[in-house]
Order: C-alpha cells, then sequence, then structure tokens
C-alpha cells in the first residue's frame, strides 16, 4: 500500500433535518442543488482538484440515494488505484460499535481506515458546503507554520457571525480563542468546517475526547476547543473566495439564487477545476414556441413551454403551456402542468404539479410574511389546488 | 448476455458534407446538441445488451478517439470484452462507395477469432437510430438464420438516393433476392429499405473473409448478394427512425426533425438512452435578454440573444442583439451582438463577430468551418 500524505474525511451522515422536505428521503449530502449538481458534488470535486484521492465519506443517515449517487466515485475520477472513495457506515465489532455519536465519533471509529493508509495529515470535510477549494494551498500554509491543526476560515458579516464558530488570532494567524456560535462575536472570522490536523495529534485528540463523558465528540463544540486548551498549533487558513452552508432551507434557496449572478463560480465554466458531477445521460433541452425563460438556468433533457424567470430548473423536468415559475428552485424530473403557477418555492424531485395549481399563492391576510413554499419529493399535487406561501407540504409518512 | 458482438463502420468519409466531414468521418461528425452521429449505433447496441464492440477507424481517428477514450461513457470500460479500436485500411475514407469492406475486416481478423460468440451485429456508423437489437437477435437464432439484414418497410425520411438497396422477402421473411434501387425497373415491389444493419455467424464472416480478403475491396453486402442462393437470408423489420447522413442536406434536416416532439420521442425520450461523452458543463444560463422559441440547447451556454428553430451544442455563447434562426450551432462558438444567422451551419470553436450576417437557405445551408473566425 502506498503511504498517503493527506486522506480526507467527508462528514455525510448528517441528517440536515432543517431542510425539511428535501432532506426526507435522502441525506442532505444527496440534495439536489443549482440544477444539475448535488451538494457532495463540491467537496468531492475539491478532492479531485486538490489531488487527493483517498476520501473517507462517513454515512449515517439515508444513506441509499447517497451511496449510489457516489458510487465508486468513477464520476469525479475518484476511482483510483491508490486510494479511491470509501463509504463507511457505523458498524459492529465484537464487543463494541454504535451509531455515529457526532462528528468526532464517527472519525474515531474509522480510525482503522484512517490508519490502513498511515497519512502524515488528515483532512476532515463537511458533505454539505458549497464552495471551490484549493486543499493544497491550506496544506502549504499547514506545513509553513508547523501547524498541528489548522482551520479554514472565512470572513462573514458580523451580524450573521453568531451562526458560526467564531475564532480570535494573533498576528500570526494562531488561533488564540475559538467559540462555536456566540452570542456576542468577538471577530468574524468563521471556521468553514474545514481542519487539517497533523495524523497523530489527530489520534491523539480523538482518543482524549473519547475519554471525555462530558464531551458530545463534536469537533467544532469539543475537539477544537480542548486542543487550543492544552496548547497545541492551532492556526486559522484565510480562504478567499465563495463558500456557503446550505444547511437550511434559507441559505439554500439563496445560494441558489445567487448562481444566477453573472461570474458566479458556477456559471464560469473552469477547465482547470472543473466541477464533477454523476449526471444522468439527457438530450439537450427543448425550448418551445409559446416558452419565456429570463434569467434562469435550464438543464438537459427539460422541455419547457411556459414562462421561467429567475428559477432553477434541474434536469429531466417538464414546464407545460401556461405554466408560470418565478423565482423558485425546480429540482429534477418535476412535471408542471398547465396553467400551473409556482412562485418563491423549492418543488423537490419527482413532484408532479397537475394542471392549474398555485404554489406559493400569497396569502389573503398578514401578507407582510413571505415564506418558501417546499413541496416534498414524489409529491403528487392534484389539480386546481392553492399553497399558501411558507408552506412546506411533506406525505404523511408510511408506517 | 448477448450471444453477439459489434461492429461498427466508423470509417465512411463524405465529401458532400462541405467540410464538415473534412478531418473527420462522418461518424465523428456533430449531431443533435451534444452527439456524435457514431453515439447512436454505439448506444444502440450498448443497450441491446452487447458488451463487446469494434469500430473500425478510418485514416484521421484523433476525432473519433478523443471522443471514445475508453468508452467509459458507453460502459464499455470493462474486463470482459469491451471497447476494441480496429484500425482500417488506409483508403477507404474519401469516397469510398462500400459500406462494409471485407478488407477492413481482414485487418482486425484476431478481433473476430479471438471471441466466441455466435454471432456478429454490423452497423454503418453514418445513421441516426435507437434501435434495439434484442428481437432481432431472437429472430436470427430462431430462424437458424445465416444472415439477417435488417429493413425498413418504407423510408422514413425521403431521402431518396441513399438507401440503395431493397429487399425481396418471400413468405418466411426469407430474402429471395436483394435489388439495387436505382436499377430497379419493377415499380411493383415493396418498398423494404436495407438500413445497413446486419446480423451474421461469425463463422460464416471468417469464412467470407478468408476467401474473400485478398481480392481487394470487396463489400460484404455484395458477397451476400452473390451467394443468396447457398446462404439462410432472412430480414427483420424495424419501425425505429433511421435517418443516414450522407449529404449536407441530409445532416440539415435530419438536425432539424429533431425539433420535432414525435421524432424526440422516438430518438430520445424512449428507455433506451443515447450515451455520449460527458464533460461536466454548467446548466444553460439565460440572461434578461433571452428570447428562445422552438429549439434544442445543450449544457453550458450562456444565452442572451434570439434562438428561432435552432440547435445550439455545448459551450455557446450568444451575446445580446444576436439572432439565430433555422441554424445549427456547433461546441464552443461564440457569436458576438447584433450578428445574424440564418440557414446557417457554423462547425465548432467558429467566432463571428458583431454585425455580421450570415446566410443560407432551405436547400442550401451555408456551412462554416471548424475555428473560422468571420
Amino acid at each position: 500500500m502506498k503511504r498517503q500524505e493527506c486522506v480526507a474525511m467527508l462528514l455525510a451522515g448528517g441528517q440536515g433535518s432543517r431542510l425539511g422536505g428535501l432532506t426526507r428521503n435522502r441525506a442532505k449530502p444527496a440534495v439536489s442543488f443549482c440544477g444539475k449538481y448535488r451538494i457532495i458534488d463540491f467537496t468531492l470535486s475539491n478532492c479531485t482538484n486538490s489531488s487527493i484521492n483517498t476520501v473517507g465519506v462517513l454515512i449515517q443517515y439515508k444513506p441509499f440515494l447517497l451511496n449510489s449517487y457516489i458510487g465508486l466515485g468513477s464520476a469525479w475520477d475518484l476511482d483510483n488505484p491508490f486510494g479511491g472513495v470509501h463509504i463507511l457506515p457505523p458498524f459492529l465489532g465484537e464487543t463494541e460499535g454504535s451509531w455515529y455519536n457526532g462528528t468526532a465519533n464517527a472519525v474515531y471509529q474509522n480510525y482503522e481506515f484512517i490508519d490502513y493508509y498511515d497519512p502524515e495529515y488528515v483532512i476532515i470535510l463537511s458533505g454539505d458546503h458549497v464552495y471551490k477549494m484549493d486543499y493544497t494551498l491550506m496544506l502549504k500554509f499547514h506545513k509553513e507554520k508547523k501547524s498541528e491543526i489548522t482551520l479554514a476560515t472565512i470572513q462573514v458579516p458580523l451580524e450573521e457571525a453568531s451562526r458560526f464558530g467564531i475564532l480570535t488570532i494573533d498576528s500570526d494567524s494562531r488561533v488564540t480563542k475559538f467559540t462555536e456560535k456566540p452570542v456576542h462575536p468577538e471577530s468574524n472570522l468563521a471556521s468553514m468546517g474545514v481542519y487539517i490536523f497533523n495524523g497523530t495529534t489527530l489520534k491523539q485528540a480523538l482518543i482524549a475526547d473519547k475519554d471525555d463523558y462530558l464531551s458530545q465528540n463534536d469537533f467544532g463544540k469539543n475537539i477544537i476547543p480542548h486542543q487550543l486548551n492544552i496548547g497545541k498549533r492551532v492556526f486559522a487558513y484565510k480562504f478567499e473566495g465563495y463558500w456557503r452552508d446550505v444547511g437550511t432551507i434559507e441559505s439554500y434557496y439563496q445560494a441558489n439564487m445567487e448562481s444566477l449572478k453573472d461570474g458566479h463560480f458556477l456559471n464560469i465554466f473552469d477547465p482547470k477545476f472543473r466541477i464533477f458531477s454523476n449526471e444522468d445521460i439527457f438530450p439537450p433541452h427543448f425550448v418551445g414556441s409559446t416558452a419565456e425563460i429570463e434569467n434562469s438556468l435550464i438543464c438537459n433533457g427539460c422541455t419547457v413551454h411556459g414562462k421561467v424567470s429567475n428559477s432553477i430548473i434541474g434536469p429531466g423536468v417538464y414546464v407545460g403551456e401556461g405554466v408560470e415559475i418565478r423565482d423558485s428552485i425546480i429540482l429534477p424530473y418535476v412535471k408542471l402542468h398547465k396553467g400551473s403557477s409556482v412562485h418563491r418555492a423549492i418543488i423537490g424531485e419527482n413532484a408532479e404539479i397537475m394542471s392549474h395549481c398555485n404554489i406559493g399563492a400569497e396569502r389573503k391576510i398578514g401578507s407582510a410574511h413571505e415564506g418558501i413554499t417546499v413541496i416534498e419529493d414524489y409529491h403528487l399535487i392534484t389539480e386546481g389546488t392553492v399553497i399558501e406561501a411558507g408552506k412546506h407540504i411533506y406525505r404523511s409518512r408510511a408506517i | 448476455m448477448s450471444n453477439a458482438i459489434g461492429i461498427i463502420f466508423a470509417n465512411s468519409g463524405s465529401d458532400n458534407l462541405q467540410g464538415l466531414a473534412l478531418d473527420r468521418p462522418i461518424a465523428a461528425v456533430p449531431f443533435g446538441g451534444r452527439y456524435r452521429i457514431l453515439d447512436f449505433a454505439l448506444s444502440s447496441m450498448v443497450n441491446s445488451g452487447i458488451r463487446t464492440i469494434g469500430l473500425v477507424t478510418p485514416h484521421q481517428y484523433r476525432p473519433l478517439l478523443d471522443h471514445l477514450g475508453a468508452g467509459k461513457d458507453w460502459f464499455l470500460e470493462r474486463k470482459d470484452g469491451g471497447l476494441f479500436i480496429l484500425p482500417g485500411v488506409m483508403h477507404s475514407l474519401a469516397g469510398s462507395k462500400d459500406t462494409f469492406c471485407i478488407k477492413d475486416l481482414q485487418n482486425n481478423l484476431e478481433f473476430l477469432q479471438k471471441d466466441y460468440v455466435e454471432n456478429v451485429l454490423i452497423s454503418s456508423g453514418d445513421q441516426i437510430y435507437n434501435m434495439n437489437f434484442k428481437d432481432t437477435l431472437e429472430f436470427h437464432r430462431d430462424k437458424h438464420a445465416d444472415v439477417t439484414l435488417i429493413y425498413k418497410a418504407e423510408n422514413p425520411f425521403d431521402d431518396g438516393s441513399h438507401n440503395q438497396i431493397l429487399l425481396e422477402l418471400d413468405g418466411d421473411q426469407k430474402v429471395a433476392k436483394l435489388h439495387d434501387k436505382n436499377s430497379l425497373e419493377r415499380e411493383d415491389l415493396a418498398q423494404l429499405h436495407f438500413v445497413n444493419i446486419i446480423l451474421i455467424r461469425r463463422e460464416l464472416l471468417l469464412d467470407i473473409i478468408e476467401k474473400y480478403g485478398s481480392y481487394g475491396c470487396n463489400d460484404l453486402i455484395e458477397i451476400i448478394s452473390s451467394n443468396i442462393e447457398v446462404l439462410n437470408i432472412f430480414g427483420s423489420p424495424t419501425n425505429s427512425l433511421i435517418g443516414t447522413i450522407h449529404t449536407i442536406k441530409d445532416y440539415f434536416d435530419r438536425s432539424m426533425d429533431l425539433l420535432d416532439l414525435r421524432v424526440r420521442e422516438q430518438l430520445w425520450l424512449g428507455v433506451d438512452r443515447t450515451h455520449t461523452k460527458i464533460v461536466d458543463n454548467p446548466p444553460t444560463k439565460y440572461t434578461l435578454q433571452a428570447k428562445v422559441s422552438n429549439s434544442l440547447i445543450a449544457s453550458g451556454c450562456s444565452i442572451a440573444g434570439e434562438v428561432i428553430n435552432s440547435i445550439v451544442f455545448r459551450g455557446v455563447i450568444l451575446e445580446q442583439g444576436c439572432r439565430i434562426q433555422n441554424s445549427i450551432i456547433m461546441p464552443k462558438c461564440h457569436i458576438h451582438a447584433n450578428a445574424k444567422t440564418n440557414y446557417t451551419i457554423l462547425d465548432k470553436s467558429v467566432i463571428v463577430q458583431r454585425e455580421n450576417v450570415l446566410k443560407g437557405s432551405v436547400n442550401h445551408p451555408l456551412v462554416v468551418l471548424k475555428k473560422t473566425v468571420i
């Protein structure tokens, strides 16, 4: 076995419950994003583009669609003889074993995997971020600073800082303080949830954390603060570029809509740093003679006969005649029949909206509230249904 | 598992494509927004369960290999079988009338010898179709046929001159005679057009190669035709759409046919997909000024102009105020502001500067060669 310099551990097991209907049937990293992508595409593509060819994907919640999407990793060129993509589910041993209890615990339980490749460095990644980042630059920084733990950071607006893990650093970029979701943030330097550890440091940290019964076994909440306390060399690498956490309906919607702007990284085909995706093969999309499309993204395999503005239409979507879509995200394989209108909504994969429905209708009372309407995957909306803005439509669960 | 291997003759060229086939075989000409003509034959074979496919390549095979790689996007990168490149004889590209040249097969005899399957499915690589050969394979087996010729009861596209061979069948679908359409005097004969796809017993094919291989360029169809009495030859019908691309008019018309939903339904919207090289382009971006009607648009484009009755390939940039009408715009073309095209085919990476007007006609679409700057 060829020893790897850097192995990636990709945390993809979270439930993503704040994405509501979008994660009812699939893990968050497998949720469709910006038409043809799924959220995990960005992290996996970053690995490929950063020459990291050994990736452990830690899965737990609703793994089937995620696993089948990742496959052998060939869509991201990660099917190589030196490492490749390894799906790592929770497992039972002879005497121990349990569900993953926190991000750190998930990595701890799979230490055998890391030991197998015996890497000098381990990079911890998250499967629910949208960004394009060359990890080799961060690794270079890590080596230059003789750092033991390096956190990737980004500047966020101060008013939003309390949603993130916030760092305070000295003039040498060394981290002096780390607070997870502070009420009164000291700075606007936020952790992106991307960490590089020296192999030995990570192992020690995980073992120490395992024995701490008060710990919630979380990298942000426990490991990083504890390692700072015991005086480890922790540094902050400043990432400049686009990075979004898409953990909530609002942030997911915003991040999708931002991709409609000029100059967004997704709109620029960069042959040196491609975002790969495991796409279905579809013919080009067909635009009918009654269609009107403005400021929108349209994917392969669509048929558009209606009006689409400021929206993102995923692959294989059918937009019937007289349909009007505004400020919405239509996920793959959705069918919208004649005369329906959709406003500020997210329509889940394979959902079918029969004719003359009104999704995201303005509320008669209290119209100041304008929420994002979400229709769950595979949902069928019967003819003429009116769904008020801000409603989230889920199916009742079969028992 | 299928009891056949496939061979596609991707080496036929044409002087009648006005430069689209100048440095590539017809099989490698881009078609339908994201495909190459060859993709249709290749995908049909793959979708029919054929896992070993040999591709007879022409002298200029770079565009073909660039597109195919190891065949991964057609699921042909495998341990057992896969995609095999069969270099054809040099002189077969330009102007050759032969469809299936025996010499090309003799050059690659080992490909046929080393396999142990019963049959070989042979198709030309210059046709647009989406066919599942499972029925034909069954038919071939049930009839204990030596050769099965696939035919279409009528020519769906009225392209007169190309499908030159008509079949005359007896009551049991057995082929009694092959007729050359042009020299045919009997008007009463049913128009059963042979579509350049044949299924033949591998052993028989090896015998034919051994016997006729040394005589210069013999055509397999002619050999079959002249041995019609001794061979067990059957005709198997197909209802799928088939369009042969030989002239620029064929190319233009078959492309424009795609704007018809019925054609797309038969070709693309069924269970069997047409596979092609995946490029991982982002979705196509429409700006506020975009105006598109009755057109096919591939991924990775940026559209700010007007597009009517046209086909736009991957990665095309259409600036504000430009107007694309009845045209085919191949990958990575860039049309600057206020330029106009009508009945025009732009080959790959053509740049049309501001305010230019390019105009062809229905019967004579204007073709602009690869990488031209206008």
